[in-house]
């Protein structure tokens, strides 16, 4: 049997990405969100998830994306803790038996790791997030 | 010794890409845009089930003229084409006014020293057919430049 895997399809700017489902800790919404200095600019401050405060990140302004910020929050596990993104919408769940197309040579400088491959959906192109190469 | 070459129209000038293998010309269609890609990455293309980086090499030549300029009618888009080549395995498109001919033609001679408002680095050499000047690209050096 092929190996199934679960991934959650959401929207930037009207472009869709994805991000394994197995990452996804919870969608909500992000309300009360706390400035903290010590965050980069790409943060938009912190965030009380299970009772700990947990960073969220503006993932526009990491990918240069235009527009205003997201307003779904997902949690999801990083390779860097747990963190908090901001997107526009979560649109469906794709499951596939699909493996991720890696991302041709020649597109992006390979010290870039914000993607993990491409996913194919309803005639769309879909860039699969790298949960550990979007922090700085 | 002759090869065979696709000639096309990129702002109003001839370019000429040498062929190795198959090609194949595709109606111009919007690609998906890749945040953070290189400048001269137009997108990626699904077609036949292979997925095709598309470069904009009008971009990396440095050449302005038609193209996807902001606020452009969408006719200037629905005019152009992409072709698909290969080159040393790698697969790829890129992106052209108007494809223009195939044709046999000599080895091309080295290219100018200046060719206007280009990177001439980016050219093999020079070949004239019919009097016309024919600039042959070297998508090595295109496609590695970053």
């Amino acid at each position: 049997m092929d190996e199934r895997t679960r991934f959650l399809i959401l929207s930037l700017e009207g472009e869709t990405y994805a991000v394994p489902i197995s990452r996804l800790l919870e969608i909500t919404v992000p309300r009360n969100i706390q400035k903290d200095p010590n965050l980069t600019e790409l943060f938009e401050g912190k965030f009380e998830f299970r009772g700990k405060l947990i960073p969220v990140l503006n993932i526009k302004k990491v990918l240069k994306l235009p527009g205003s910020i997201g307003t779904t929050l997902l949690v999801v596990k990083s390779g860097k803790g747990t963190l908090g993104v901001l997107v526009d919408a979560v649109t469906e769940i794709l499951d596939t038996d699909q493996k991720p197309v890696p991302m041709p040579k020649g597109v992006i400088n390979p010290s870039m790791q914000y993607y993990s491959g491409i996913l194919r959906h309803k005639d769309n192109l879909v860039l699969l997030l790298n949960g550990d190469g979007l922090l700085p | 010794m002759m090869h065979s070459y696709l000639v096309f129209l990129l702002s109003g000038r001839l370019f000429g890409v040498r062929l190795h293998g198959a090609i194949e010309i595709l109606p111009w269609r919007s690609s998906r845009s890749v945040p953070l890609s290189y400048s001269s990455v137009e997108g990626l293309i699904d077609y036949r089930g292979t997925i095709y980086p598309v470069f904009n090499i009008g971009r990396r030549l440095g050449m302005s003229g038609p193209g996807p300029v902001a606020g452009a009618p969408v006719q200037v888009e629905t005019a152009r084409s992409i072709i698909l080549l290969e080159e040393n395995k790698m697969l790829f498109g890129i992106t052209v006014d108007s494809v223009v001919k195939m044709t046999k033609l000599e080895e091309p001679s080295a290219p100018p020293e200046k060719v206007q408002g280009m990177e001439t680095k980016y050219f093999q050499g020079v070949v004239y057919d019919e009097d016309q000047e024919i600039l042959i690209l070297d998508f090595e050096r295109l496609l590695h430049a970053g």
